[in-house]
């Protein structure tokens, strides 16, 4: 018997080595140590063998056992490996197929700068405020110490619904409207809507303003700059070079206009900026006294702040648009580019 | 307002260069908007001078000149028959361009080389004579351009005024601010008249009527004056400031406006009937026939200068017709006046007649300028058009202008400023305008009377102001303002519409933009019933056309139309969405609601095109389904969509309405074919509009948690074999109704029509869900749950089991 596990064990491991599957490898171990396979065949003669026999072919059985698992899981493993390596050498892509793409959808320009300005100003404690599209001329014009008959009506070409209703030429309304409303002291940056009587290429009559102020004890002309120098190194990066110069604005003084280095040129000139190396971007100023008679604030107790800019304008400077038409025509190919 | 370099040096000594100075008047608040050389293309154009000039060899009429241009002696042929031998004149050397483009270059003229071309006054723009070429004087020096030889070198500075600065609408004006900003002082022109005898009393008279509207009138008058061109100088100033040259006479009351600010006008002395003068209000549609030929219709709002007899002048804006100075003119009444600006601006307006003339008056000229200008005016008439001046000025001034006194207070310049300035260098700096300062009541206040010529200034933040804008902008330091905040978070009504946005982004939809205004008729377009309310629009009283003439009541029309231009640019996969108001009238036209309304727009494959992708389009259900997600990501409660409702711009079998708590809150469906057609579509279309007040009135804040079963779920599926005219929503809500609490979920997974299914039918196919919050359901009982579910959607809807 000891023969024949020998010869057992001997033609089990090289069928072991022959097997080049897992299915064949399989087929080996049924035939080796299956119920009727070759090793139930030979242990049928240990009944024969005396009881001082058994136990030692019983340990040669085991080792037999133990070596067959012992090769058979190599073996296995190694035909798995190959398997695998096989599978995927038969297996590849071009990956250089595009992708799968959803549909993806896209803010508009506006909508994107207004929402990055509203963020950098919510962080300095300023809240959103909105009005009406359709204004009072009141609110448009009277309480921002614009009267009827006065020569800086001419600076905005107005659209009119009826003597006393206009389309809002500028989101500056909205600071009187909040402050009928609140108290100082109040910082409130008010995107919109706004309209004016004049159409170019460089003048659309449908565009959006951002308009923020701030009324508080003490402010200053110097608090002015310092936040809308601030705004400005967020929005365009730092180190900008701002500059203020004065202005006229019926609702501020003393009022300013900011300039900025131009992005395009970084100030050296060009076709952007009209040579002169410095890009408008703001108007600004103290609120007039006359605004604060309009809303009873005292103008003795609290002073503020108020700046308005153009979102089309910023938009086609922070992108590089150089058609303002383009805001207004939705054509897909350039809303799909924000 | 144009002004001119030199024109500015007249009034005083500055060092700036041209471009230093309009930096400095940028940073002052006189914003330049062009700088521009005067004569600056004629550089090539230099003084030569005559060496030889013979007859050409082969031409009558032309001469073959020897050139000495300073450096070289070249040849150039010539037409001209006025020149000689050591003659000095304009050379136009070869790369010249003269105006109408014309380019000088190196030739040939009958055989002989001409090096350029000997220019005539006209070529250089500087006179019309053309008859010869222009000899200049013997001492210049040659190879000079010619411009700066002849001291003609100017440059043209462009001022975009902001209307708060009428005292800079001259060049004396702009000059002030320049003696401020240099430190030279101010020299204002003196004119010295040699009168005649003959008083002017004797002659005419002014009688104002109407005082409030003119609070001065002063005349002079020139007898004697020989009409004719006006010199060369005058005509190149006018020229360079942007003005026609008329006549010397004309001529001059232009030239005396653009240099000292003030409006002028002389009428013809024989056309004055009765030879006087009277100032009053218009007769209610009294004709008047303007300088300019136009006819108006006027009102008693206008105020006129008329003779004895009818009207001569509407005051402060034009003359008229029947006053003019003509060719023939000998004798003019020379008229200098003050306006009251709202006045002048509401005749200006009315009449739609804005002039040079009216700008300077409604934004307040200087009273006190009066006289200066009529002097210096009639001075010029003396010695340009070889005119008498009359003895004495007629000037009716009966309530002399009180100036403003301010005082101003130290302190508030500080706090406003924070800029620590003591009143000696306030005081420099605001009698550097020209303001007269005094100690005020305190030792820390000023004392401010304001000149005449600065009506904007009129309370201490004006002074302020000034004084900001003259000590620097730039010198004011930069703070942060330190104070309470209290930034409430957003308002609902702000985080809903940005929610909306985002969801709109995530779903696969471009923002688009469309104007407000629409043409009247866009919403036929849609085939709205006659009385449908967003027919009565919002008009614009002065639309700048047609097609933006009124409020949009939809957004559907503009998205129509955004759908047809992309089309057009072959885009033919859209899903595009607006979020704007719609402007909803109330009746009548002063009362209007802004609607905010959310309208999208689908059309096209539902997958973007592509090698792997499906070549499905979108429908119905696509669009659907943004709703649906819409309701759920604002939490709102009890949607529900129903087809007994729509809008007549739908498909009637593919459109229904979506309804929040019961109310009707927008509709959603795909664009009737008719619709389509008029908007030149050709491709299916669909749209939902929402009204985006009623989403933000009912959306939820958040989440409501439910909590999670930790048992399995045990699922069933079932097909049902249904009529066709059976609806989702019944099924559902039997479903629903059934109350079972370990039901946890239904899905309609499968919808059939078709081959093995009869005619009429349909076969529908539900997966329930079930599962128990509290223990491990058992076969049993799922089945008994999902048998009696089954059993009372066959009763209940005739269903049977395929």
């Amino acid at each position: 018997m000891k023969e024949q596990l020998q010869a057992l064990q001997q033609e089990a491991l090289a069928a072991l080595d022959q097997a080049d599957n897992l299915k064949s490898l399989q087929d080996v171990r049924v035939r080796i140590l299956g119920k009727k396979g070759a090793l139930t065949d030979i242990m049928k003669g240990m009944r024969d063998l005396s009881p001082e026999e058994r136990p030692i072919v019983g340990a040669l059985v085991n080792q037999l056992k133990d070596d067959f698992e012992t090769s058979f899981s190599a073996r296995q493993q190694e035909l798995q490996q190959r398997a695998i390596a096989a599978r995927l050498a038969s297996e590849t892509l071009d990956v250089t197929l595009p992708g799968r793409r959803r549909v993806t959808g896209s803010l508009h320009p506006v909508t994107l700068v207004a929402d990055e300005i509203v963020e950098i100003f919510s962080r300095l404690g300023f809240s959103v405020a909105e009005g009406p599209e359709i204004e009072q001329d009141f609110y448009n014009f009277e309480a921002l110490n614009i009267p009827k008959d006065h020569p800086a009506r001419d600076m905005q070409d107005t659209f009119y619904i009826s003597e006393d209703l206009v389309l809002r030429t500028h989101t500056s309304p909205v600071q009187i409207r909040t402050m009928l409303k609140h108290d100082p002291p109040i910082r409130i940056i008010a995107p919109g809507t706004v309209y004016r009587r004049d159409s170019d290429l460089t003048h659309s009559p449908m565009f959006h303003q951002i308009e923020g102020f701030l009324v508080d004890h003490k402010v200053t002309f110097g608090d002015l700059k310092g936040i809308l120098t601030h705004f400005l190194n967020e929005f365009f990066g730092t180190g900008l070079e701002v500059r203020f110069r004065p202005s006229f604005f019926p609702f501020t003084e003393p009022s300013a206009e900011v300039d900025i280095a131009c992005v395009i040129c970084g100030g050296s000139g060009c076709r952007v900026c009209g040579r002169t190396g410095w890009l408008e971007i703001l108007g600004c100023g103290m609120i007039d006294p006359a605004v604060f008679d309009s809303v009873n604030y005292d103008p003795e107790q609290y002073s503020g702040f108020a700046f308005g800019m153009g979102l089309e304008r910023i938009a086609m400077l922070k992108y590089g648009v150089n058609d303002l038409r383009l805001f207004f025509e939705n054509d897909l190919r350039f809303l799909k580019q924000f | 307002m144009i002004v001119t370099y030199n024109w500015l040096k007249e009034f005083v000594d500055f060092d700036f260069s041209p471009q230093e100075l309009c930096d400095r008047l940028t940073m002052a608040g006189l914003e330049v908007d062009s700088l521009e050389e005067i004569g600056g293309q004629f550089d090539s154009v230099i003084v030569a001078r005559l060496e030889n000039v013979a007859p050409h060899p082969d031409a009558d009429r032309l001469t073959v000149c020897q050139v000495n241009n300073g450096r070289e002696v070249v040849q150039v042929v010539c037409g001209a028959t006025n020149h000689k031998q050591g003659d000095l004149i304009a050379l136009a050397q070869p790369g010249s361009v003269l105006p109408g483009d014309f380019k000088i270059k190196k030739s040939k003229i009958r055989g002989q080389v001409s090096q350029g071309m000997l220019c005539s006054e006209k070529e250089l723009g500087l006179s019309d004579e053309a008859a010869g070429i222009m000899i200049l004087p013997a001492d210049l020096p040659l190879g000079q351009p010619v411009f700066a030889a002849l001291g003609l070198k100017d440059f043209q500075i462009e001022i975009g005024l902001t209307p708060n600065r009428p005292d800079c609408l001259s060049v004396v004006g702009v000059a002030r601010e320049v003696a401020a900003l240099s430190g030279a002082p101010l020299t204002l022109p003196n004119t010295v008249i040699a009168e005649i005898a003959k008083p002017i009393a004797e002659q005419t008279s002014v009688t104002i009527e109407n005082s409030e509207g003119c609070p001065r009138y002063a005349a002079r008058m020139i007898e004697g004056i020989k009409i004719g061109p006006s010199p060369d100088w005058m005509v190149r100033r006018l020229e360079a400031v942007g003005m026609r040259s008329i006549n010397n006479i004309v001529d001059v009351t232009n030239y005396v406006m653009m240099e000292l600010g003030h409006p002028l006008h002389a009428f013809d002395f024989r056309f004055l009937e009765e030879g006087r003068i009277v100032v009053k209000s218009a007769r209610d549609q009294e004709v008047f026939v303007t300088l300019d030929d136009q006819q108006h219709l006027l009102t008693s709002d206008d105020l006129m200068i008329c003779d004895g007899r009818r009207a001569v002048a509407m005051a402060g804006v034009m003359g008229g017709r029947n006053s003019e100075v003509q060719d023939d003119t000998t004798t003019v009444l020379l008229e200098a006046a003050y306006f009251k600006p709202t006045m002048i601006r509401r005749t200006s307006k009315r009449h739609g007649l804005h002039t040079e003339s009216s700008h300077r008056f409604e934004r307040g000229a200087d009273i006190e300028m009066i006289p200066v200008a009529l002097n210096r005016a009639a001075g010029l008439m003396a010695e340009l058009g070889g005119g008498n001046v009359l003895s004495g000025v007629i000037d009716n001034y009966p309530q002399k202008l009180e100036l403003p006194v301010i005082e101003l207070q130290r302190d508030k310049v500080e706090a406003l400023l924070d800029i620590a300035l003591d009143c000696a260098t306030i005081q420099t700096l605001l009698e550097s305008i020209g303001l007269d300062v005094d100690a005020g009541s305190s030792a820390d206040s000023l004392s401010v009377r304001v000149p005449s010529f600065r009506p904007d200034i009129e309370r201490d933040i004006d002074l302020i102001e000034e004084v900001a804008r003259l000590y620097g902008y730039d010198r004011i330091p930069v703070t942060m303002p330190i104070g309470t905040v209290d930034a409430p978070l957003p308002p609902k009504r702000q985080k809903v519409q940005k929610l909306l946005r985002q969801i709109m982004v995530k779903t696969g939809f471009s923002e688009a933009m469309n104007y407000s205004f629409i043409a009247a008729d866009a919403m036929k377009k849609l085939g709205l019933h006659a009385t449908d309310g967003r027919h009565l629009h919002v008009p614009i009283m002065n639309p700048l056309s047609e097609d933006q003439a009124v409020m949009r009541t939809s957004l559907v029309p503009s998205l129509l139309e955004t759908v047809s231009r992309n089309l057009n640019y072959r885009s033919l996969d859209l899903q595009l969405f607006e979020l704007r108001p719609v402007f909803l009238s109330q009746g009548d036209h002063a009362a209007c609601r802004e609607n905010l309304t959310l309208t999208a727009v689908m059309s096209g494959r539902r997958e973007p095109e592509g090698w792997a992708q499906t070549a499905q389009n979108v429908d119905f259900y696509d669009l659907k389904g943004v709703v649906e997600q819409i309701a759920a990501e604002l939490y709102l409660p009890e949607v529900e969509f129903s087809a007994a409702q729509t809008q007549e711009y739908f498909h009637p079998g593919k459109s229904c309405c979506f309804s929040i708590a019961g109310e009707v809150s927008g509709f959603l469906g795909e664009i009737h074919p008719e619709v389509l057609r008029r908007f030149a579509i050709d491709q299916p279309v669909y749209i939902f509009e929402l009204d985006v007040e009623k989403l933000i009135h009912f959306a939820g804040e958040f989440a409501q948690f439910k909590p999670l079963s930790r048992y399995p779920v045990v699922i069933r599926d079932s097909a049902l074999l249904l009529d066709e005219t059976i609806q989702a929503a019944e099924i559902m809500a039997i479903i629903q109704g059934s109350k079972m609490k370990s039901l946890e979920d239904v899905t309609l997974f499968d919808l059939y029509t078709g081959k093995g299914i009869p005619e009429g039918k349909k076969s529908l196919a539900i997966r329930v869900r079930y599962r128990d919050q509290e223990k491990t359901l058992t076969e049993e009982e799922v089945s008994k749950f999902h048998d009696k579910l089954i059993r009372s959607l066959c009763r209940q809807l005739g269903a049977e089991i395929r």
